[in-house]
């Protein structure tokens, strides 16, 4: 009966073990945000932009990108690496007419341990704010969000995936990008 | 009595001319023969069959280029929605881009909240 009862008592401590461990090899990386369902604000407002862009998708882009073309070099140089891409971007002919909240709640995603602040901006004349973090994870940029609020629009990126700053750079002039001035992170 | 015996005979293995019909019997009988007859069995079973196959080749033929269409369109919708995606990041960068280029002038800070009122 002991005998039985401390089998029993080793499989549950090896079974709470297993999970323990298997909790902590699947904990999703900081990169991926959970992005409300805006769903709901697609009737209310005049532009929409609802991009979800998974590894595979990105992969199939990626086949149909020409390299003969300025942009689409950009492009597939700046995805090389990513693991997903999605965006969310609505615009309204009124003011805060999207919840707060809910940008707010992404927003509080980004106090994570590994995200960054790289660069916040507050316009409290024009009521806009641009919010820009990056994750890092071991070392390595791992992620970036964007987070854009206007009184009558909002915009969310994530960018999830090895994110070279420098390549950023390509991006100058074929997206409407200026050359930015970012600090090299080995520095 | 012999001799009567002999004409009969004679007279019963004459040579006779079958006549045109016997040709046609003839051939008749060879159409009903059972080897022609499985000739003939197997002859239909091997057109469905090949008809079969022409079908599901042809069919197959058009499922693969049913879906690589598909796929060229996904491909084509991907890499729009990828250039959008872009557009939109590069837009925003493009903002905060400016901001961080004002600095010197007043009310963007980078890494800190600063707003042209502060």
């Amino acid at each position: 009966m002991r005998f039985r009862q401390s089998i029993l008592l080793f499989i549950a401590l090896a079974a709470c073990a297993a999970l323990t461990v298997a909790r902590v090899a699947t904990a999703a990386p900081p990169g991926p945000l959970k992005l409300p369902d805006f769903a709901s604000l697609a009737n209310k407002a005049t532009q929409t932009v609802d991009i979800t862009l998974d590894s595979a998708l990105l992969g199939l882009a990626t086949g149909f990108l020409d390299s003969n073309k300025p942009e689409d070099a950009a492009a597939k140089e700046v995805i090389r690496g990513l693991k997903g891409i999605y965006v969310r971007s609505y615009t309204f002919d009124k003011d805060f007419a999207y919840p707060a909240s809910d940008v707010d709640m992404v927003r509080k995603q980004l106090t994570a341990p590994g995200w960054q602040k790289l660069v916040v901006v507050r316009d409290n004349h024009q009521h806009s704010n641009v919010d820009i973090y990056i994750c890092i994870d071991q070392g390595r940029a791992s992620g970036l969000a964007i987070i854009a609020s206007e009184p009558r629009a909002f915009t969310i990126v994530n960018i999830v995936g090895a994110i070279d700053l420098q390549k950023l750079h390509s991006l100058e002039g074929k997206f409407g990008i200026p050359q930015m001035q970012l600090d090299d992170p080995k520095k | 009595m012999s001799n009567d015996f002999d004409e009969r005979l004679r007279k019963a293995l004459r040579p006779v001319d079958p006549g045109e019909r016997f040709t046609e019997s003839v051939l008749a009988r060879v159409a009903n023969d059972p080897a022609g007859s499985t000739r003939r069995v197997l002859k239909p079973t091997l057109r469905w069959l090949s008809a079969g196959l022409a079908a599901s080749i042809l069919l197959g033929v058009l499922v693969a280029h049913e879906w690589q269409l598909r796929r060229a369109q996904q491909g084509l919708e991907a890499r729009q929605q990828l250039l959008e995606a872009l557009r939109v990041t590069s837009n925003k960068l493009d903002i905060a881009y400016r901001a961080v280029n004002d600095t010197e002038k007043s009310s963007v800070g980078v890494g800190e909240d600063v707003g042209p009122d502060s």
